[in-house]
């Protein structure tokens, strides 16, 4: 029998029973619907991390002073920040490992900023003139300090979007004088906005300066408190973080990594944890969702049992008037397909509104990708084949004498 | 006609030492114990017997629902009685017409597309159109062009019982196969379905075998076998045969059934 037919008949069984069709597919439905909803909720927060590890910047890794507290630690240690054995000359030492392409030596401290009326408490950070490209930063107005600012520890300095719409609430700040601890400085331009962080905080709640100045101006310090390193290639990140361990812990004449005074770590560590988290729970969520899935599919099957009993007549007939057993066979399943695939659909619709309806409303991060449609709207097409296969194989193995006969 | 010198042609059905036995619960049930039987193409031929007799299984294995235990069945000189299901559906779709007592029609589902249904198994790619317009015609040919697109619970048991002879006749079979097709009608309306049937036996040359346990109705066709445990115990010619059109032109005028 030919495709357009087989389809024909089953769209008319389907139609014959719009109640029961309909009820059918709803199993379907909640079940796609949830995948759906479920997938765009998982692909949300790894997307929403991906964006947080990108505003740090790409292939990014964190040289830092003193260790962060790794249990069983035999030397007493500071936190991060409060050794001061983090040097220039480590900095200028790490800039020469192979694959890295751009360093920046980095200090930072809190301070009261004041211009004219406003004042704000703000983080002060100081880098050098390769710090905004490292992080991928650009700048909404005006222009980055240059190497010979930071030369000279020239007091000059960029503002975050935060402090710039606070300080300077109504005029550009390019070109003003804000005082930072009574120290004057120049505003050369304004950073385009980052939004929050990996840990929620404003990353736009900044001024960032040459790092000779604050060291000299502000801090009164000579060593610095972290290097951001800059890999050539994200492949390549893993070896270089590596590398700059086996130089620090060389450089600092330390054999025992237990006594390790600064710390080596890249942007994707700092995110494994969450992403790790991320991807459990929508395992979890997906699984619970596959389920549904599943009992929508059984629903299927109980139906088109019921109904291959329903018609054993018709199958009857239809075997009388020349159905072959395959034509049977496909006729229940495409009535199987049928119901799960239009269930399918309609169960994406839903689960796209649902997801959009989770950022709305409660602000969830989601993200539909054309490729969890597709997995949606295969899998569905495969839950019809395979609980729409038993009924129809046993519709198609009556004998036509005995469905004629059936009462 | 024995005396002719040319070889007698193959008749449309020739039944030679048919048996069938199948296995009810631990004995085994001799169903047909040796049939044998020809028939020509344009006969009216009608089965009766007890139930139990054999006719049920005898009509199954001629309209090729079932296969024979043993014996051949030659239809247009071919031995079908070792096809399997699907080439047996496929000449079921292609030489015969089934009507049944009960109609068998698919229920929710107009009177057009219950006759079109053999057209959807005949592997022919015909379009939507050219099937309505064979189904249109069909019903017409059985006085229902108007009601086509009722379906079977809107229609009287004859008017079911005449889209049900349409939908056998879809597919311009060769043998029409009617197993007790006037058995849940009252008389006129009997007299109304072998009218048609008697008029597409003479007028079309349609073979039909009808089943029938109303001892009148098998004096409709031409020809009465007589089926007893499991065997042809008669096979003879219909000496006064009764015309249906004339029966039922001295009926008294009645009005269409009302629907």
């Amino acid at each position: 029998m030919r495709f357009q037919n087989t389809l024909r008949i089953a769209l008319m069984a389907i139609r014959r029973n719009k109640i029961r069709s309909a009820l059918t597919m709803l199993g379907v439905i909640i079940g796609v619907a949830s995948v759906i909803a479920m997938i765009a909720l998982g692909s949300g927060a790894r997307a929403s991390i991906d964006e947080q590890i990108q505003s740090q910047g790409t292939n990014v890794i964190f040289v830092s002073a003193g260790s962060f507290g790794r249990p069983g630690g035999g030397a007493v240690r500071g936190g991060a920040g409060s050794v001061t054995t983090l040097t220039l000359e480590d900095a200028r030492a790490i800039s020469e490992v192979r694959g890295v392409t751009r360093i920046s030596p980095m200090v930072r401290g809190r301070a009261q900023v004041i211009a004219r009326d406003q004042n704000w408490n703000t983080s002060v950070e100081g880098g050098n003139e390769d710090y905004l490209s490292i992080r991928n930063w650009s700048l909404a107005s005006g222009d980055n300090f240059t190497g010979r600012d930071v030369l000279v520890a020239d007091k000059v300095c960029v503002l975050g979007d935060t402090v710039a719409r606070n300080v300077f609430p109504d005029q550009d700040p390019v070109g003003q004088i804000i005082r930072v601890k009574n120290l004057p400085f120049r505003v050369l331009g304004v950073l385009a906005p980052k939004g929050q962080g990996q840990f929620g905080q404003d990353q736009d709640d900044l001024i960032i300066a040459p790092y000779t100045t604050i060291q000299k101006k502000l801090l009164g310090i000579t060593h610095i408190q972290q290097v951001y390193v800059s890999a050539a290639n994200s492949d390549d990140v893993e070896r270089v973080a590596v590398e700059i361990t086996r130089l620090m812990r060389q450089r600092h004449r330390i054999n025992n990594p237990e006594e390790d005074d600064f710390t080596v770590r890249t942007v994707e560590e700092m995110a494994a944890t969450r992403v790790q988290m991320a991807n459990t729970m929508t395992g979890l969520l997906m699984s619970v969702a596959s389920v549904s899935l599943l009992v929508g599919g059984i629903g299927i099957m109980n139906i088109m049992l019921v109904s291959v009993t329903e018609r054993t007549r018709e199958i009857g007939l239809r075997m009388a008037v020349g159905a072959r057993m395959r034509d049977i066979l496909r006729q229940f399943l495409a009535e199987a397909v049928c119901l799960s695939v239009v269930g399918g659909i309609a169960g994406i619709a839903l689960g796209v509104l649902v997801s959009q309806g989770m950022t709305w409303r409660l602000g969830w991060p989601t993200m539909i990708t054309s490729s969890s449609i597709l997995i949606a709207f295969a899998f569905a097409g495969a839950v019809g084949i395979f609980f729409g296969y038993y009924p129809a194989r046993k519709a198609a193995n009556l004998d036509p004498i005995d469905a004629l006969r059936y009462e | 006609m024995s005396s002719q010198p040319s070889p007698r042609a193959e008749p449309l059905i020739r039944i030679v030492g048919l048996r069938k036995s199948y296995p009810l619960g631990d004995v085994t049930v001799h169903a047909l114990r040796g049939v044998d039987m020809e028939m020509a193409a344009g006969t009216f031929a009608t089965v009766v017997g007890a139930s139990g007799s054999g006719k049920s299984t005898f009509m199954n294995i001629l309209g090729l629902l079932d296969r024979p235990s043993g014996g051949q069945y030659f239809l247009e000189g071919e031995d079908v009685s070792g096809f399997d299901r699907d080439r047996r559906a496929v000449l079921r779709n292609r030489k015969i017409g089934f009507v049944f007592q009960n109609f068998n029609l698919l229920p929710r589902t107009s009177a057009l597309e219950n006759v079109e249904l053999p057209l959807l198994y005949d592997g022919k790619p015909t379009s939507a159109q050219e099937r309505h317009q064979k189904a249109r015609g069909l019903l017409e040919a059985v006085g229902l062009g108007e009601r086509a697109h009722h379906t079977p619970n809107q229609l009287s048991g004859g008017q079911q019982q005449r889209v049900a002879i349409a939908r056998a006749l879809v597919n311009d079979p060769e043998i029409l196969l009617a197993d007790e097709p006037t058995g849940n009608l009252d008389s006129r309306t009997s007299v109304e379905i072998m009218e048609i049937l008697q008029r597409l036996n003479r007028d079309n040359g349609i073979t039909i075998i009808l089943i029938t346990h109303e001892h009148d109705i098998s004096e409709y066709g031409h020809r009465v076998i007589t089926f007893r445990d499991g065997r042809v115990v008669s096979d003879e010619a219909v000496a006064a045969r009764r015309d249906a059109a004339a029966e039922l032109a001295s009926l008294p005028a009645l009005e269409e059934e009302a629907v």
